[in-house]
């Protein structure tokens, strides 16, 4: 097997499932914290609230847009980039894409249009009831995601008869080991990516002229998210990688940079694994400290990189994006403590922080985005060269098309998906500046 | 028709392995059958927007917009289902059409998002956007059009086969128009209805020649369609359609000529062209369903070679039975409106 398509074919998936999940997340994260900006205007009856509510609903609607579009993308690629692979895993998938593409239809066209469009001809009380129904149904729809998605990280559930999955026990498939971990950790992601977002974005505000109410609303629920989400990460985050010790011993090794089995199990925090080499160079180790999330054999020894030689993942980007995720996340760790001691006294109004603090805010607008990013990447890199962890690779369910329609398909979306970026962040920093006007769409009835 | 299939498998009639994978081709047939003529008219006004005068470009996206919630759904549910129905038969089909699929993806994807940010982006960036949609609109088509004629030549690759599947990628870009075009003769007056009979009388000249390429092509390069189609009950049927459809092109031609003449003003039956175009590709379509019943892939892959085991076949028809109704529902909803004429001011 020639090794550029298969890398073409890597690479495209990669970045369209990102791209899907970070909308996703965002769209999601929105969608419940507008839920509580309806519930505290109706509460409190403040008009900050509602303003709250106006401003970052449309932030929803554009997430809401780009995920929508970009699962298309996403299932097609499923289909003709891996060809084998719903012939073999079908009796788990068919139905786990069935719900999701049904959750997102109902909630789509049932609420979403009162969501958007119908807040004048509903009252406030059915309005935040849409709101609420489409929270949900977006959760749904990610939740069937996130099962076939950790259900090829763990299969359970299921057994391998004449190279197909048949399905044993639906319970064990959907409530596979590894579910409840990444479901944590892609709400905690999501809410820290929003509220980040929301910090950034009041902090701009805030540098430039006096904050409104609905801003401080904004910024006061954000931090409250943020200080909890961050404080969270941790537990979670520990519990995903003993989930991934005891299942996914290579890409444990690769998150570790542990190449010799039954060497000291150190934690490198910082380093160049070599794959040549195999070592790491330039790298700074606690020793001892790495034990937890490796997995070991029937003897307790650790299990390193020597034993997994042409079955490991690409070790070099399943190294760094463990590192991102935690370096970025301690960052947010540190900060939205910082910011909330900073301004506890002033029940966490932005106005009492330091200039230069509103700036370092501002430039972490999107560290949350990048969580979310580094977490799917090490997570789809890491299973590689598995397509379902430990039973079928991703080399025998390629296709066999050609590399230069891989190439100009690479090419194709990476130019899509940096417009739809840019134009994101293009109308995010523009409403920053001068708010958002509510739009209308034309109803079905002849005008 | 049923008792000799159900015999030919070796299985009963009333057999869940049997008849369900039938119930889920009848309703991807009629997702696909929706979302050609409902997304297709959709496809055809985007395509035509650069030919439109600067100031009617707004005007024919607006015209779109109550529909474009309902358009946008008709690929998710259709691709939804045949992955969820056929997981046997999925991967093997979209393996061998990733090109078009992938133009298809990514004209999709540009589609929705620029009518959703055009609607939402501030006035001076608007055109950008509605040019975007352009590029999205012809690239759904050309792939769509591509993957009829990969389809259509049995996914064979010899060079010759290649152009052959760029001239029907064409031709139903071609298609798309016209729908589109009658489309908006239907819906609008004055200049821009004349416009769009003009534009009209170009593509169906187009259309015309993809559908008799691909019927040929179809019953050239598969001799069991062929068989299919000259045994003597079918022959029959097969004339029947051509003549159908013959008399379905020319009327659209002559309402055409006659609506780009600017002679009826407030002439009747001005939806006819449309629903004729409905009747037409509707045809076509039973026919390549017909041609192709009960292969998904021709002589390799039958419906019931490419479903799923039993349970799981049961769980995605409780989908679909919860999906079904709402999908009803909110179309009739949604498209009530859709025959109906817009006046200028």
């Amino acid at each position: 097997m020639d090794i550029v398509p298969l890398l073409l074919a890597r690479i495209q998936f990669v970045s369209s499932i990102s791209f899907l999940t970070l909308f996703m997340a965002l769209a999601f994260a929105l969608g419940w914290l507008l839920v509580f900006f309806k519930l505290c205007a109706h509460g409190s009856g403040r008009a900050g609230w509602t303003a709250a509510y106006r401003f970052w609903v449309r932030f929803f609607a554009l997430s809401f847009v780009l995920a929508l579009a970009s699962g298309v993308p996403v299932l097609i690629q499923v289909g003709s980039l891996w060809p084998g692979l719903i012939d073999k895993i079908g009796n788990v998938a068919a139905p786990l894409i069935a719900f999701g593409v049904l959750s997102v239809f109902i909630l789509k066209s049932c609420f979403l249009g009162v969501m958007l469009f119908g807040q004048r001809r509903v009252s406030a009380w059915v309005h935040t009831f849409s709101v609420l129904m489409v929270a949900l149904g977006q959760s749904a729809a990610l939740f069937w995601i996130m099962v076939l998605q950790s259900w090829v990280q763990t299969p359970a559930g299921a057994t391998l008869v004449d190279a197909r999955y048949h399905v044993l026990d639906w319970n064990a498939v959907i409530f596979n080991p590894s579910l409840g971990w990444n479901l944590g950790l892609m709400v905690l992601w999501s809410l820290l990516a929003v509220a980040f977002l929301m910090l950034g974005i009041t902090a701009l505000q805030a540098l430039r002229r006096p904050l409104q109410e609905g801003e401080r609303c904004t910024f006061k629920t954000a931090l409250v998210v943020a200080v909890l989400a961050s404080a969270s990460q941790m537990p979670v985050l520990n519990g995903a990688g003993q989930v991934m010790a005891s299942f996914q011993p290579a890409k444990a090794a690769a998150a570790a940079g542990y190449w010799n089995s039954g060497a000291e199990p150190s934690w490198v925090v910082i380093g160049l694994p070599d794959s040549g080499a195999q070592a790491n160079r330039y790298d700074w180790t606690l020793t001892s400290a790495g034990g937890a999330w490796l997995s070991r054999d029937d003897q307790q020894r650790y299990l390193g990189l020597d034993k997994y030689s042409g079955m490991r993942p690409p070790v070099g980007l399943t190294f760094w994006s463990l590192r991102v995720v935690l370096v970025v996340g301690a960052l947010m760790l540190l900060v939205s403590w910082l910011t909330a001691g900073m301004s506890l006294r002033r029940r966490l109004d932005p106005a009492v922080l330091p200039r230069w603090w509103l700036r370092v805010l501002v430039g972490l607008l999107h560290v949350g985005g990048v969580a979310v990013l580094g977490g799917g990447v090490f997570a789809l890199v890491g299973m590689q060269p598995y397509a379902v962890n430990a039973t079928i690779t991703q080399t025998e369910v390629l296709g066999s098309t050609s590399t230069v329609a891989l190439a100009l398909g690479v090419a194709g979306y990476a130019v899509l998906y940096l417009v739809m970026i840019g134009a994101f962040n293009g109308m995010l920093f523009h409403a920053a500046r001068y708010g958002v006007v509510p739009v209308r769409k034309t109803g079905g009835a002849p005008q | 028709m049923i008792e000799m299939l159900s015999a030919s498998l070796g299985v009963n009639a009333n057999d869940p392995t049997f008849w369900m994978p039938l119930v889920f081709m009848g309703l991807l047939f009629l997702l696909i059958a929706g979302g050609v003529v409902l997304d297709g008219f959709d496809i055809g006004v985007g395509v035509l927007l650069p030919l439109a005068p600067v100031d009617e470009r707004e005007r024919m996206l607006q015209l779109l917009s109550p529909w474009r919630d309902a358009n946008e759904f008709w690929p998710l549910l259709g691709i939804g289902l045949l992955a969820a129905a056929f997981p046997q038969g999925w991967g093997v089909i979209f393996g061998k059409l990733y090109g078009p699929l992938t133009l298809m993806a990514l004209g999709m994807m540009l589609r929705s998002v620029s009518f959703e940010f055009r609607i939402r982006t501030r006035a001076e960036l608007k055109s950008r956007w509605v040019l975007g949609f352009w590029l999205g609109s012809l690239a759904t088509a050309l792939g769509q059009g591509v993957a009829l004629g990969r389809i259509a030549t049995g996914y064979q690759t010899e060079a010759g086969y290649g152009w052959f599947t760029v001239v029907v990628g064409l031709c139903v870009v071609a298609a798309y128009v016209l729908l589109g075009a009658t489309w908006l003769f239907m819906r609008v007056d004055g200049d821009l209805q004349r416009r769009a009979a003009r534009w009209g009388r170009h593509a169906i000249r187009w259309t015309a020649v993809g559908m008799v390429g691909t019927s040929v092509m179809l019953g050239l390069a598969n001799a069991g369609i062929f068989y299919k189609w000259s045994h003597p009950g079918g022959f029959v049927a097969v004339v029947a359609v051509w003549v159908v459809m013959l008399v379905c092109f020319s009327c659209v031609e002559l309402m055409l000529a006659r609506g780009a003449g600017g002679v009826s003003r407030e002439g009747p039956c001005q939806w006819a062209p449309f629903v004729l175009c409905i009747v037409l590709y509707w045809l076509m379509l039973a026919g390549l369903g017909y041609s192709l019943f009960p292969y998904l892939i021709l002589d390799d892959i039958t419906l019931w070679d490419a479903t799923a085991s039993l349970e799981t076949m049961k769980l995605v028809l409780a989908a679909a039975v919860v999906g079904a109704p709402v999908v009803l529902i909110f179309n009739l909803w949604a498209y009530r409106a859709v025959f109906g004429k817009v006046r200028r001011g």
